[in-house]
């Protein structure tokens, strides 16, 4: 059991949130592909083991973790879904239910291993679900 | 010559519409921009959007045909930019314009998928991304098949 109290094995049934910083992350319809891209150095996707609800505590969660950073909302999606674009989610605590989606693909040529990650990485989109954060919310 | 007139008065309208509406385009990129111009934007390890890829964007705008939708533009975490065509969430084209004249996409077509690499040449937007925009934008009515 994790200091979250989380179990050490994110389920295939748990809900992952990726918090949206920039508001070109997303439309009216979905979160975007780019959203769920890794970072270059860490070559991992942040992610919070955190549903839709309770909405408060969500929001909670990326307030601490942005540091006072203003965030849009949130995507969320399956970690099954994630598992079924071939990559895999791990927890990585601390932060409290913090995990991370590994196994982006890695080539010698950056241009194909980007267009790898952005098939991976539109895949995930297509199940993920925005949640928007009301802008006047604290 | 009235009828000539009046369709080159409709060709001009539909050329400062369609001017209008690429420089709208722009000026969304231009602020795009300008919102993840700081390192860490995303509250992670993002790096700022890089001003060639800025650039390279503009051109490709500019160099879209007049009858193929705009896209909405995205960051990406390695300073790169998404054009992206969403026509729904299962029919849609991402594009990726960084520092290479090569271009990353990946597209979903209903149950179809693919990606690949296309180069632009700053002035031509490669004709299989055309095709590929114009099929996902129609929801995927017509086939697409990319090898």
């Amino acid at each position: 059991m994790l200091a979250s109290e989380l179990p050490e094995i994110v389920e295939d049934d748990e809900d992952l949130a990726r918090f949206l910083t920039s508001s070109n992350q997303f439309n009216a319809k979905m979160a975007k592909p780019g959203a769920f891209l890794p970072s270059g150095d860490d070559r991992e996707t942040s992610v919070f083991r955190h549903g839709s609800e309770p909405r408060a505590v969500l929001w909670t969660i990326g307030d601490t973790h942005l540091a006072g950073r203003k965030f849009h909302g949130a995507a969320i999606v399956k970690a099954r879904d994630v598992r079924a674009a071939l990559l895999d989610v791990f927890a990585d605590e601390p932060p409290p239910r913090h995990a991370a989606i590994r196994g982006w693909p890695w080539q010698d040529d950056a241009e194909s291993q980007k267009a790898e990650r952005k098939a991976r990485a539109a895949e995930i989109a297509n199940k993920a679900i925005l949640f928007r954060r009301q802008e006047n919310a604290g | 010559m009235h009828k000539a007139a009046t369709r080159v008065a409709e060709s001009t309208e539909r050329s400062l519409a369609l001017f209008g509406a690429k420089a709208a385009a722009l000026s969304q990129l231009a602020a795009m921009a300008a919102e993840c111009s700081e390192p860490g934007w995303d509250g992670d390890t993002a790096v700022p959007i890089d001003p060639v890829a800025v650039m390279s964007a503009e051109g490709f705008v500019r160099a879209l045909p007049d009858d193929v939708p705009l896209p909405e533009f995205g960051p990406e975490p390695d300073g790169a930019i998404s054009l992206d065509w969403i026509h729904s969430r299962n029919h849609l084209l991402s594009l990726s314009i960084g520092r290479s004249s090569r271009l990353a996409y990946a597209w979903l077509n209903g149950s179809d998928k693919g990606h690949g690499v296309a180069r632009f040449d700053g002035q031509n937007v490669p004709p299989l991304i055309l095709q590929i925009i114009k099929v996902v934008m129609r929801s995927g009515h017509a086939g697409l098949r990319v090898t």
